[in-house]
């Protein structure tokens, strides 16, 4: 799920707790209780556009903090809204929804998780790549 | 690109496959989400009569409701529906009404008796709702309409009068979507034919109603509820054609004539009180 190749320059220790608080701000719904999955991708943005201008090693990661959770937002927004058309509107609760929270729970877990450790790794100084979203940040983040 | 291409796909068929395989199990039996339904659909039930028990005199005459009951029955038995599970309330109010309630009440209005010409036509009416019982619309309806939130709330008893007197209202007046009338007319005609009832006469009831309409609105709450009655009526007529039935009446028109009577004395009797 993630990988720790070499980055091209070894990152100071502000730049690890920058790259770190990253991360941090994509789990900040969570860390809040709050349930709407849109405040984590807000928080990410923000975090992205404050750090427009900062080291490439800051940048890169707040781009896969932010992709990553470009992935999760519309599926968890399609299960609040689902969820919503169950407990106001006409929808009940079939067997396709019960799997799709389902799915949706087994995802966010495992994004959770990996949020986490790149953001322990990240704070060591460590360069830690996603799969699917590390490819991605380096098309989007040139040096 | 290529490699973002192909995690990509992976990820997204990761995210459908798991899903669509989840989905293969029957979790709403594994969470018995059919009978905590039932349950709270008979809680929801016996609540929503209480209301409509406090506001309006419910018959109870045995000679009275078992006239009824013999209809239902009719129509029960001879579809392979449990005639037991559905329970007939007649309520002294001048509305020409009649409508499911959860938990299979059916409630009849004294003002619907009155109006019918025949036990053929209330037979019709008793038909329709059954069908509505039958296909699950009056908690479709429910849920629709005030949300499944507000549809625990009731059932759990946590909500105050004002909200159930609220229900009852929008159950008794409101209408269930055109695709929903049209599958309890066609269920509700075949019933009929099933139970050897003719169906003309449901289509000779709606068809009196359409004409009446604009005189005395008010008081035929059934037009309200079902709208395009004289639609109604045509398509009932086309339907009643494709089945097959030997009519046999309910009763004569002077039992009938007899049964009104006696329903109309215990309504006078409401206004001793």
């Amino acid at each position: 799920m993630t990988e720790h190749p070499s980055f091209m320059y070894t990152p100071n220790e502000y730049e690890a707790e920058k790259a770190s608080n990253s991360y941090l701000m994509s789990v900040i719904a969570v860390m809040i209780g709050l349930p709407l999955p849109v405040i984590n991708l807000i928080a990410t943005v923000i975090f992205f556009l404050a750090n427009k201008r900062a080291t490439h090693f800051v940048r890169w990661h707040c781009m896969q903090a932010l992709l990553s959770q470009g992935f999760t937002f519309p599926i968890n927004v399609a299960g609040v809204y689902w969820t919503l058309s169950i407990l106001f509107g006409a929808n009940i609760i079939s067997n396709s929804y019960i799997a799709y929270i389902i799915t949706i729970i087994v995802f966010n877990i495992a994004e959770f998780i990996a949020t986490v450790y790149a953001a322990v790794q990240t704070r060591k100084g460590n360069h830690v790549e996603w799969w699917l979203f590390g490819p991605l940040t380096h098309l989007m983040i040139k040096s | 690109m290529k490699k973002v291409f192909t995690h990509a796909l992976f990820l997204s068929v990761s995210f459908f496959g798991m899903w669509y395989l989840l989905g293969l199990i029957d979790f709403r039996s594994i969470f018995e989400i059919e009978e905590l339904t039932k349950e709270n659909e008979q809680k929801l039930g016996t609540l929503i009569l209480d209301a409509v028990a406090k506001s309006n005199k419910i018959i109870t005459q045995d000679s009275i409701i078992a006239v009824v009951e013999g209809m239902k029955k009719r129509i029960c038995v001879t579809n392979g529906i449990s005639d037991s599970t559905i329970t007939v309330h007649i309520a002294t109010v001048n509305d020409v009404n009649a409508f499911a309630l959860p938990g299979r009440h059916l409630v009849i209005y004294s003002g619907l008796i009155e109006y019918c010409k025949s036990s053929e036509e209330l037979a019709g009416v008793i038909a329709h709702e059954i069908a509505h019982m039958e296909h699950d619309h009056v908690m479709k309806k429910m849920v629709k309409e005030v949300g499944l939130a507000m549809v625990i709330s009731l059932s759990g008893g946590e909500s105050g009068g004002e909200i159930v007197r609220q229900t009852v209202k929008l159950l008794s007046s409101t209408a269930f979507d055109r695709e929903q009338e049209s599958e309890a007319d066609a269920s509700g005609v075949h019933y009929l034919a099933k139970a050897d009832i003719d169906p003309q006469a449901s289509a000779d009831f709606l068809f009196r109603l359409s004409h009446e309409k604009e005189s005395i609105s008010n008081q035929f709450e059934l037009l309200n509820t079902h709208p395009n009655s004289a639609d109604r009526a045509a398509e009932i007529i086309k339907l009643r054609k494709i089945e097959t039935f030997t009519s046999r009446p309910i009763s004569d028109s002077t039992s009938w004539k007899k049964f009104q009577e006696s329903v109309r004395l215990r309504v006078g009797e409401k206004d001793l009180f």
